[in-house]
């Protein structure tokens, strides 16, 4: 049964002045899906990611308590369902409770789709061994040919795991834990999780990204890129921060990357900072590549590092798609923004704008199909979901984003 | 400076809020974190990284004086950093004076103006090192006074200055021994060892000797030395007999976890009262010099594990409870009243010298925790991969539970 919901966007069409119109994007390109069968749902936390040898996508959605939906959308029959609740497909008990997938959903070598997950809420990093405390995080998978979901075990006790990347050549997985910012692999074919130390401090990056190389990478407390480097398994830390913009406080630097795009073609990876800044990343096998400042996510009256973009994506027309706002940060007052930028000219412009009660925040980090189509996480805000949850009441919803042509729904 | 402390306070608050907990951290005015490890650091002087855990720290004047432990293979380091400057000045690789070490995590011990430590060696049955070391503001000078047992560690220190004595507990078969500094005579007892009998009950609870091991020694107003021994007991070296003694009473046990018992730090307050952590439950003890009696003063958090104590200017005794798998929390405990107060999980601006505003730092895992001669600065030692310094001022202690 096809059980998807388009639903009438309320997009704002007003432009502000200095920021030239995007006639050509409209409602039209864009398509929002609800969860099915999951009421008390609240939110999504980047916890999306394709699968390019099956064709779908993999969502996971929770109440922000202790309950997360694992959702695929099958991009050729467009039809989304539920895969099954966590606890019961990874056999948790309630003391090994889940508050969310914070991580990408990300595609393995053997076609297996694996994530992370996490506490998410204050009783996860303070209780501990209480009854209501948190066990800690699990790495897990889920392998569409057989739909079969594997544990694949426990990473640090207490400890969330709040993303994690994949190595494209071998499967291993690179993990952050939190609050302690430990970094984990998670070697696949002995089983075993390896604790490579504390990288990070107080607000740890949530985001971990992988090359073409078989690298992974996260970034420390100084912003610089560190890197679990396939051929040699060694740990490198590359001695300059990824850029930033003068005066960029200490707070926004130590959380780092919020979100990557990669072009598949080249092997180019896109980033972008909580300090609001794009990089073009060009990843080497051995040691680190060139990295590019392409300038700010946004041109406002705000301080250049103080637009939050927790997403970012890959047009098949080579442009950047990200949607600014989130976590009471706009940068037009309550409303978000979904941008394009042009890293050829680096010019970038608003595309779209939304109030709060149609998009509140999007995660999401390069996810897009064969298509063209670019898929978020999306989240609203809705007042009847006030009891619900840290992070603010919202209700949650998938995003389909084509830039280059309308989508049918 | 006026800027940077607002730069600092916007930041700290945006931090609360972004982590959107129920809780406020304690960052007293004047608090602050040295980077003392870093790696691939470019031009900036840097510990790297695995060779990092601050597992001896000492206070000399305007110095932090620290001792490593790095990872199998690799070597560890002493270094110094300075308070005013708030910066790591000199790095020591040990391996410059004696190859082969891995950990300087005995602690040190001060005779005059010499710090006193000893190392553990690479692989097993290779001995640990005694070594002298002194610092003038610019280098250190490091003597190698020898392995003081053939094959062992050197897993705890403490010096009587006064006696020019250096007391230590072996690695990895626990026996204490004494060093005279002037002789370098060495006299072990075994009764402190483990026995066959006690690894067999240690193997029951999967304890290995490092667990079990006491962590540190203490040397009180009299000349005795304290520490612990296994199973759960306390023992005194009394320097006036040259004999051992074993307390009746026991370290505080929580029922069914004896085994985890060992003194994990020591404290002698100025009215010359031993206090000490049991790493077992995070229980706080203090022992009567005088009756020998035992008092269980409870535990300030829920965690097991208290690996470090120091008295502050104000008399009252500061420290750190919990470590992995849950993570520390500073403490105050005012020996008059029996009260303690959690300050919780130290966050404190690093100082990161070509960044405008400093980093909030948050120290999870502390491995050693001393005062400044003034007793006005407690100085916190990471346990981490790239462990740095926390500095905190007694000044900003609460006199009543806070927050």
């Amino acid at each position: 049964m096809r059980v998807i919901t388009g639903i009438m966007l309320l997009v704002l069409a007003a432009i502000p002045a200095g920021i030239s119109s995007a006639a050509e994007i409209s409602a039209d390109n864009i398509r929002f899906i609800e969860y099915p069968n999951f009421p008390d749902a609240h939110s999504t936390w980047g916890s999306i990611g394709y699968s390019s040898q099956h064709d779908k996508v993999f969502i996971g959605v929770t109440n922000h308590r202790d309950k997360v939906g694992l959702y695929e959308y099958d991009v050729a029959a467009d039809n989304i369902r539920l895969l099954g609740f966590l606890p019961e497909l990874a056999h948790l008990r309630p003391w090994q409770w889940q508050g969310k997938i914070h991580s990408r959903i990300t595609e393995g070598p053997d076609g297996a789709m694996y994530f992370s997950t996490d506490g998410g809420e204050s009783r996860e990093e303070f209780l501990m061994n209480h009854p209501q405390g948190y066990n800690g995080g699990y790495f897990m998978r889920w392998d569409p040919a057989g739909n079969r979901f594997t544990n694949l075990g426990n990473g640090l006790r207490y400890e969330s795991i709040k993303d994690i990347t994949i190595d494209r050549l071998n499967g291993n997985l690179l993990g952050i834990s939190y609050p302690q910012g430990h970094l984990l692999l998670y070697d696949q074919e002995r089983n075993d999780v390896r604790d490579l130390g504390r990288v990070a401090s107080d607000h740890i990056p949530r985001v971990l990204f992988s090359d073409k190389f078989g690298n992974m990478y996260y970034d420390d407390w100084r912003q610089r890129l560190v890197k679990y480097e396939h051929d040699t398994r060694q740990l490198l830390f590359n001695p300059d921060s990824v850029a930033m913009f003068a005066n960029t406080p200490g707070y926004r630097i130590i959380t780092g990357i919020t979100g990557f795009a990669e072009d598949k073609q080249t092997g180019l990876i896109y980033l972008v900072t909580y300090s609001s800044k794009l990089i073009a990343f060009y990843p080497s096998r051995l040691g680190f590549g060139k990295m590019v400042d392409l300038g700010g996510v946004y041109d406002g009256d705000k301080a250049p590092y103080d637009y939050y973009c927790p997403n970012l994506s890959l047009g098949a027309n080579g442009k950047l798609y990200y949607f600014i706002g989130g976590h009471g940060k706009y940068a037009i007052k309550d409303q978000t923004v979904l941008m394009e930028f042009d890293p050829q000219t680096r010019t970038k412009r608003i595309v779209l704008r939304f109030p709060l009660d149609t998009i509140s925040e999007v995660t999401g980090h390069g996810v897009a199909d064969s298509v063209g189509n670019l898929y978020f996480c999306g989240r609203r805000r809705a007042a009847g979901a006030v009891d619900v949850g840290e992070s603010g009441a919202s209700r949650p919803f998938m995003i389909i984003f084509n830039p280059t042509r309308a989508i049918d729904g | 400076m006026l800027n940077r402390l607002l730069l600092l306070s916007a930041a700290l608050l945006l931090c609360a809020a972004q982590a959107r907990a129920e809780y406020t951290f304690f960052t007293p005015e004047g608090a602050f974190a040295v980077e003392v490890s870093l790696e691939n650091p470019g031009p900036r002087l840097r510990l790297p990284i695995y060779r990092n855990r601050i597992t001896s720290l000492a206070a000399q004047g305007d110095w932090a004086i620290g001792g490593t432990t790095a990872q199998e293979g690799l070597s560890p380091f002493l270094f110094a950093v300075s308070l005013s400057a708030q910066e790591l000045k000199v790095a020591h690789d040990l391996t410059a004076d004696i190859p082969g070490q891995r950990a300087i995590r005995s602690g040190f011990g001060r005779v005059g103006e010499a710090l006193y430590a000893g190392t553990i060696a690479q692989g097993e049955g290779a001995g640990g090192h005694l070594i002298k070391t002194t610092f003038n503001g610019k280098e250190f000078a490091v003597e190698d006074l020898g392995i003081p047992l053939e094959g062992e560690g050197i897993f705890a220190l403490t010096a009587d200055p006064e006696r020019r004595m250096l007391y230590g507990i072996s690695f990895p078969h626990g026996k204490f021994f004494s060093y005279e500094i002037a002789s370098a005579r060495v006299k072990v007892f075994d009764e402190t060892a483990i026995t066959k009998e006690q690894h067999g009950y240690y193997h029951r609870y999967a304890l290995t000797d490092e667990d079990v091991l006491s962590r540190a020694l203490v040397v009180d107003k009299q000349g005795r030395v304290w520490g612990s021994r296994p199973v759960n007991r306390i023992f005194y070296y009394d320097p006036a007999t040259d004999k051992l003694v074993t307390i009746e009473e026991e370290l505080p046990t929580v029922w069914g976890r004896r085994p985890l018992g060992r003194a994990d730090s020591w404290a002698v307050a100025p009215d010359g009262t031993i206090y000490g952590g049991n790493a077992g439950d995070g229980q706080l003890f203090r022992i009567d010099p005088v009756s020998l009696r035992v008092s269980n003063l409870g535990k300030p958090i829920m965690s097991p594990r208290m690996p470090g104590l120091a008295f502050g200017a104000d008399g009252r005794l500061y420290g750190i409870a919990g470590a992995l798998p849950g993570y520390a929390h500073f403490f105050v405990y005012n020996t008059a009243s029996g009260d303690y107060i959690d300050l919780g999980n130290p966050r404190v601006p690093l100082i990161v010298p070509e960044v405008d505003s400093e980093f909030p730092w948050r120290g999870f895992q502390i491995a050693t925790v001393t005062a400044t001669r003034d007793g006005k600065y407690i100085l916190l030692g990471e346990d981490e991969s790239l462990s740095q310094l926390i500095v905190l001022p007694v000044d900003g202690a609460p006199a009543q539970q806070w927050p």
